[in-house]
């Protein structure tokens, strides 16, 4: 899959599907990064002088840093002057009958609702479908017991405080290239804060809050739970979700203080580009959790079944004593997909633990790689890690690979790390044959049950979309 | 260090080896020594290799005496070949009654007499994978040992290859190059031994090549004890044809910095490799021991067994990768490997690593770090085990499973011994 960079431009600035209509946008910046391009974004999103300043702090870090070439993924130079960092929603479809019919066949195999169809394929929304009621009603139960559930801009405007104290603690500005990108030119994205002693009420998803519909492709997240609170959130969407924007470099920052409690679940299924690997979302992603305080937990719950390139390792940094950190995947690869994925747990703090559960499939040509660190410091006192990656292959072409790193400085420390890749079982395979099951169906049931321990840690509806996502994602990967 | 390598002018042998000096020597200049942003090397800092001095070699290599206790090892009473910081010493040698069939010879002798059949090896082209030490070898390597074993021999006494650092006032860095190929058939037994009394801090810089032809056996054992003071680092390579068959064990226990990256590749169908390894530390001792295998082949199997204790100030390394190419149906790997932390100042990195593009195989590995079981030294102590003795039963135990398929036993027994006079003081 060498692409020249020439064909990456061009692949950058293609749009996704055809017979969208072009509107005339109101706000949108030309093409091309600098100073004055971060300045006018951060002037038409209204924001105060020290956000603009620490956007810029960030770009200047940016200038001095290189891509990251360690992951094991093929890809050409992207330019960062050919895209333009801020467009207003725009390309709206006027219904559904002109939205791509291929994506509507998928809907109909996930058996998405009629009236959100048109929502995900990205048709403005108020010309169909009333969400605003549903989404009210839900932020007056939210307001209720004082959680804040916003965007990101909207966050910056009228809690600047609050994002100001955590924005950048848990990934500073430098942390890595995309990450530099994404705090210099942001688009937008969720903030949630969790009041002390709240459970909150409700799962709460994207899905529910006003003008989620285009975060842009710089999308940044920033929840912060106090002292023995309790969230759960959820991110994406099972169906594939309509998008023009070719690179993706979203940042997430969980703060998670005493006794507090976060869990983080993401179902990625941007377009993954057809079956001969052309165009699909690249997706360079820093997520990362602090548990700060004591006797705190962060759950990151994955399955990432889009996205040409998916570049992602939510992680977890265990500073307080007897922090939990938690990390469950599925990554599905098929056609020319890769994925490097995985995740980081560092020990800091005493008596702390991490699991992890990772699920790789790879199929058509596709390479889908595990990465995962687990670094036990010096003072982390007991630290108990347990890491279990399991990979199958489906299909001769295709490449699965495990690069787990270990770095434990404290002789208290319990670190164990297995994994097992191997093809779907021939004996498990001729079984469900001989009881009458298709071969296709056979090695999706398989491939369930592979995921199961993974799907178990959904929040329930999301688990029974995401097993038919698996199914969808598959489907001409067998024969 | 760079400044040393470009002192010496490399060599004056033929043209065509003066000319492939030169040419490695002009490529290391602009690669540098490997540098932890290199895979290969993330948690091996060579940094203080840079800051030292070292003498090109030891001229008075020849003539230092050696007590001969420190070359003796139980069970290789056979063919002996001896190198005193880098130099090929036949008078401490032992290879008058070499079996039929198997040949050895210095390399620094083979330059002299007849080079041109060494060509392929010394003036081939440096793979893309060779990273600075590797080209600075093939720039600078003086000396080494050529082994061939002819089709179908069967050497019946193990090779006993002697890498001794003797003190020698200042610090020096020696570059060898060995080749060991064995024809079809053929089976040959290596102790490669390292031992030492130098205080000087020497360098010691070991390129190897092997090669196994169809249905040829190698066993290799390194016993590794050299001075504290020394840096070893080793790189080798070996191919596996059809059936080839290489054991390997080693007990890594000397060296200030002891690295080996051990290359395996299954080329052939139904080629096996198995290894045995086990490192103890302590003192601010380095141990890196990267295993690389590729299956290539058909119905390869690859089968790794690591131990690694460290204890003070002590840092060991593993990493474990098994890459299976397409093609490589049938292909089994697994690489296991379990450490033990002894004290709070030591560290322990450990990479298992699977890279797999076919898919008719089994590929698995698992890799732990822990201390010892607290419930069992409870027991021991309760049956009237001293606390210390209890530690140090249990570390042996933790080891000793590496060792098992030693041959003979003698040298098994006396690795055994080894390692109990090895292991460090615990901190209670």
């Amino acid at each position: 899959m060498a692409t020249q960079p020439g064909e990456v431009q061009a692949a950058l600035s293609r749009r996704y599907g055809a017979g969208f209509v072009t509107d005339i946008e109101s706000h949108s910046l030309p093409p091309g990064l600098g100073e004055d391009t971060i300045r006018a974004l951060s002037a038409i999103k209204e924001e105060p002088e020290w956000m603009t300043e620490w956007r810029l702090a960030a770009y200047r870090r940016w200038l001095k840093m290189t891509p990251p070439n360690w992951a094991h993924l093929k890809l050409g130079a992207i330019d960062f002057q050919a895209i333009s960092y801020y467009s207003a929603p725009k390309n709206k479809p006027k219904s559904l009958a002109e939205v791509d019919p291929k994506l509507l066949e998928t809907y109909d195999k996930l058996g998405v609702p009629l009236h959100e169809r048109a929502k995900l394929a990205g048709v403005a929304v108020d010309a169909v479908f009333d969400s605003v009621s549903v989404a009210n009603t839900a932020r007056d139960q939210l307001a209720k017991v004082g959680v804040i559930f916003c965007s990101m801009s909207e966050a910056i405007r009228e809690h600047g405080d609050l994002v100001r104290q955590y924005l950048g603690t848990v990934v500073p500005q430098g942390d890595n290239f995309f990450a530099a990108l994404n705090s210099a030119v942001f688009s937008d994205g969720s903030f949630v804060f969790i009041p002390k002693g709240v459970r909150c009420p409700m799962e709460l998803s994207t899905y529910f809050r006003i003008n989620a519909g285009h975060t842009g492709q710089f999308e940044r997240t920033l929840i912060i739970a106090e002292e023995a609170s309790t969230v759960s959130y959820l991110e994406g969407c099972t169906a594939p979700m309509r998008d023009e924007n070719q690179l993706h470099a979203a940042v997430v920052e969980l703060v998670a203080l005493e006794k507090a409690n976060i869990k983080y679940s993401t179902v990625q299924n941007w377009y993954p580009g057809d079956e001969n690997g052309k165009g699909g979302i690249y997706n360079f992603v820093t997520k990362r959790g602090e548990c700060r305080g004591d006797d705190s937990r962060i759950t990151w719950t994955q399955v990432e079944t889009g996205s040409a390139i998916t570049w992602k390792y939510p992680s977890c940094v265990l500073r307080g004593d007897r922090s939990v950190g938690e990390f469950h995947s599925v990554a599905l690869t098929n056609n020319y997909q890769q994925a490097d994925t995985g995740t980081k747990m560092i020990h800091i703090g005493r008596d702390t633990k991490s699991k992890i559960v990772s699920k790789g499939i790879s199929a058509g040509r596709s390479q889908n790689s595990y990465r995962g660190l687990v670094k036990v410091e010096k003072g982390a006192l007991n630290a108990r890690n347990h890491t279990r990656c399991d990979s199958i292959l489906i299909g001769k072409k295709c490449g699965s690979h495990t690069f787990p790193y270990m770095e434990v400085k404290n002789p208290t420390a319990i670190v164990e790390h297995e994994a097992t890749t191997s093809k779907i079982s021939d004996d498990q395979l001729f079984y469900c044959r001989s009881r009458g099951i298709g071969e296709e169906d056979a090695v999706s049931m398989i491939v369930d049950g592979f995921c199961k321990q993974v799907f178990r840690e959904l929040p329930m509806e999301f688990a029974v979309e995401a097993k038919k996502l698996l199914e969808v994602s598959l489907e001409g990967a067998i024969g | 260090m760079q400044a040393a390598a470009a002192a010496r002018p490399p060599g004056c042998g033929p043209a065509w080896l003066d000319d492939a000096r030169h040419q490695a020597l002009r490529a290391f200049m602009e690669r540098g020594l490997p540098d932890t942003r290199e895979e290969l090397w993330k948690y091996t800092a060579l940094r203080a290799l840079q800051q030292q001095a070292y003498a090109p070699c030891d001229e008075d290599a020849a003539s230092r005496s050696v007590a001969d206790d420190l070359l003796r090892l139980d069970g290789c009473a056979g063919p002996r070949a001896v190198f005193v910081n880098g130099t090929f010493r036949v008078d401490l040698s032992r290879l008058d009654n070499l079996p039929e069939g198997l040949t050895l010879q210095p390399l620094s002798e083979a330059m002299q007499r007849q080079s041109e059949p060494l060509r392929f090896l010394l003036a081939a082209r440096a793979d893309e994978d060779e990273d600075g030490l590797t080209l600075l070898n093939r720039a600078l390597a003086a000396d080494g040992l050529i082994v061939r074993v002819a089709d179908g021999v069967r050497a019946s006494q193990p090779l006993h290859v002697v890498h001794v650092g003797a003190s020698a006032g200042s610090a020096v860095g020696w570059h060898l190059r060995d080749l060991i190929e064995l024809g079809e058939g053929a089976s040959l037994a290596v102790v490669e031994h390292h031992v030492g009394d130098d205080a000087s801090g020497h360098l010691a810089n070991l390129v190897r090549g092997v090669t196994l032809r169809a249905n040829a056996h190698l066993d290799w054992t390194v016993v590794q004890r050299a001075s504290r003071n020394t840096t070893l680092l080793r790189r080798t390579d070996c191919v596996l044809h059809d059936h080839a068959e290489l054991d390997f064990h080693a007990l890594e226990l000397g060296g200030k910095l002891a690295r080996h990256e051990l290359r395996v590749d299954l080329a052939g169908a139904r080629a096996r490799f198995a290894s045995r390894g086990a490192f103890v530390l302590d003192g601010r001792q380095h141990a890196d021991s990267e295993v690389l295998v590729t299956h290539r082949g058909r119905d390869t199997l690859s089968d790794s067994l690591w131990r690694g204790v460290a204890g003070d100030r002590a840092r060991g390394v593993v990493h474990g990768r098994i890459l299976v190419q397409p093609g490589a149906d049938g292909s089994d790997g697994g690489f296991y490997n379990k450490n033990l932390l002894l004290s709070p100042t030591a560290e322990i990195d450990t990479r298992p690593a699977l890279e797999i593009y076919a898919d008719e195989v089994k590929a698995n590995h698992g890799a732990t770090v822990g201390q010892l079981d607290e419930n069992v030294l409870f027991y021991l102590r309760s049956r009237g085990i001293p606390l210390d003795t209890a530690r140090r039963m249990l570390v042996r135990a933790f080891c000793a499973v590496t060792l098992d398929g030693i041959q003979p036993a003698s040298l098994r027994e006396f690795c055994e011994t080894l390692l109990a006079e090895q292991l460090p003081e615990t901190e209670a």
